[in-house]
């Protein structure tokens, strides 16, 4: 049991299926034998592993001193106004999911984000505009 | 940049032969210490791990940077991944390790395909056969706690546990473990090989209200206004958190940048994190920010921390909405006091550093906003 991490084995889930359901939690319980309650405990713990279905395109926006500093805040009120949906939600089509996220360790060149775990940096609304629009 | 150095496999070959005993030694008189934060001496920390009768033991290198504001080790593996990988390496056969672990934290995930080049270059220059595995956190500022991590790679919900014993004793499976910095472990290479070595540099993150931040590899014990200037403010710095577990100060150029004079004053130094606020921002809104974070990353295992950050998120934007009194200031203070001396680990016992040392150093902008609600009612009257 030692070899198996379970984060690793949550993840692969994630990029398979984008959440982890009850069904795949079951599945890595039958192939791990890791009860399903600490899979559950564990997945729910995590900020970057989600639960619920999330949209193709899962955003991470820096909310942490720095970024704040910088002027993160108007960033997240945009992609709220913009998107149609809080911090937490996916939007109607299932194309993005917006998250307020602590430090992304991108500080220097603040304010960022993530998408899909690609570090986007030194935002502005335009910038935003711009990264949306590449997302089909 | 001494830490931009390579070594090329050349310190692992070094500690190989000169075996575990006198490559502790070397490491305790060149004075190697952790970066994380806590400065413990490395030869110390690899010492008591072998001196453990126990045979099955883990090296874990901790590439779990959460601490906001420090960018340090993402600095380092991207620019010199190898060293610190050499370092892991000497570390587990200086230990006798019988794996090593990487915990890299997931916001850095797109640095994987880099350090899993690292790790078959380093391999095959030193030809070591300890196994190396990655493991990818998934996004919690607890897992940077020593305890937590080992639970999380352990597959259990990373909660700290009890101290003593401490992990060198009863670490991740329950076998003595070394947990060391991704800064530790690449300083470990470059004190081995270079004669040069110089123990006090550090890697300073600078952020905040500056221009230019950014890594700056400068010695400890510098004047905190050489290294504002390198960040070039656009306007006046007003004060200086060193991130968010370490507390502010009021900015003063003269200041000495060293655990010495930094930690007697309610601050932590920490990692060399140095967030700058400028006199446009409200100390305030930074508590309220801050916050907000230790609401979200209190893991939730005892109560102090858990409903403590809570309250203290309420009462702070209550602040900031301006709906509060001035009594409110003193339950903050009180609360917060509370949180630092009954929480469980690290995180809840500095959760409200920053908002001790607000109220100490900035009260009247706390005063001021509650102030002006009761204008605002005057008005309405």
């Amino acid at each position: 049991m030692q070899d198996i991490i379970l984060l690793n084995e949550l993840r692969k889930v994630q990029d398979k299926e984008g959440y982890v359901s009850e069904k795949s939690a079951r599945k890595i319980n039958k192939k791990t034998g890791i009860p399903l309650s600490r899979i559950y405990a564990a997945a729910t713990f995590y900020a970057k592993i989600h639960t619920e279905p999330q949209g193709k395109y899962v955003i991470e926006v820096c909310n942490s001193p720095s970024c704040y500093l910088n002027g993160s805040l108007n960033l997240i009120k945009y992609l709220v106004r913009k998107l149609k949906i809080k911090s937490g939600q996916t939007t109607k089509d299932k194309k993005f999911s917006l998250h307020i996220s602590s430090c992304i360790g991108c500080c220097d060149e603040a304010p960022a984000m993530l998408l899909n775990d690609k570090p986007y940096t030194k935002l502005t609304k335009e910038k935003i505009d711009e990264i949306l629009k590449k997302c089909k | 940049m001494q830490i931009k150095k390579q070594t090329k496999g050349k310190a692992y070959k070094k500690a190989k032969k000169l075996g575990s005993k006198e490559v502790i030694k070397l490491l305790k008189n060149k004075a190697v210490v952790g970066q994380g934060g806590a400065n413990f001496p490395t030869g110390t920390k690899w010492e008591m791990v072998l001196n453990e009768k126990e045979p099955e033991k883990y090296i874990i290198c901790n590439a779990d940077e959460g601490e906001p504001g420090t960018f340090k080790d993402k600095f380092i593996l991207t620019n010199n991944p190898d060293i610190v990988i050499e370092g892991l390496l000497i570390g587990a056969e200086v230990i006798k390790a019988k794996k090593a672990f990487i915990y890299l934290r997931g916001e850095y995930e797109y640095l994987l395909p880099k350090i899993k080049r690292s790790i078959t270059k380093v391999k095959k220059q030193t030809k070591s056969k300890i196994p190396i595995e990655i493991v990818v956190g998934q996004g919690a500022y607890i897992c940077g706690e020593e305890t937590a991590i080992m639970e999380s790679i352990a597959n259990r919900r990373p909660q700290p546990l009890q101290k003593p014993p401490f992990p060198t004793q009863n670490g991740l499976y329950g076998k003595p473990t070394v947990l060391n910095n991704v800064g530790t472990l690449a300083n470990v290479s470059l004190a081995i090989h270079y004669k040069d070595f110089d123990p006090e540099l550090r890697l300073y993150s600078l952020s905040g209200n500056l221009t230019t931040p950014g890594i700056f590899e400068l010695k400890l014990g510098i004047k905190l206004g050489d290294l504002i200037r390198l960040g070039n403010p656009e306007h006046p710095i007003k004060a200086v958190y060193f991130g968010c577990f370490g507390g502010c100060m009021p900015y003063n150029p003269d200041m000495k940048i060293s655990p010495k004079d930094i930690c007697g004053k309610d601050c932590i130094l920490g990692s060399c994190t140095i967030i700058a606020v400028d006199e446009k921002h409200s100390i305030v809104d930074m508590a309220t920010n801050i916050a907000k974070f230790y609401e979200f990353e209190s893991c939730g295992k005892c109560t102090p921390c858990r409903e403590g950050t809570m309250r203290i998120l309420g009462l702070l934007e209550n602040i900031s909405m301006k709906d509060a009194s001035m009594k409110d200031l003193d339950t903050l203070q009180e609360l917060a006091e509370v949180i630092k001396e009954t929480s469980f680990c690290g995180l809840g016992q500095t959760a409200t550093s920053h908002l001790l040392t607000a109220l100490k150093h900035f009260r009247k902008e706390f005063e001021e906003r509650v102030k002006e609600k009761r204008n605002r009612r005057r008005v309405a009257r």
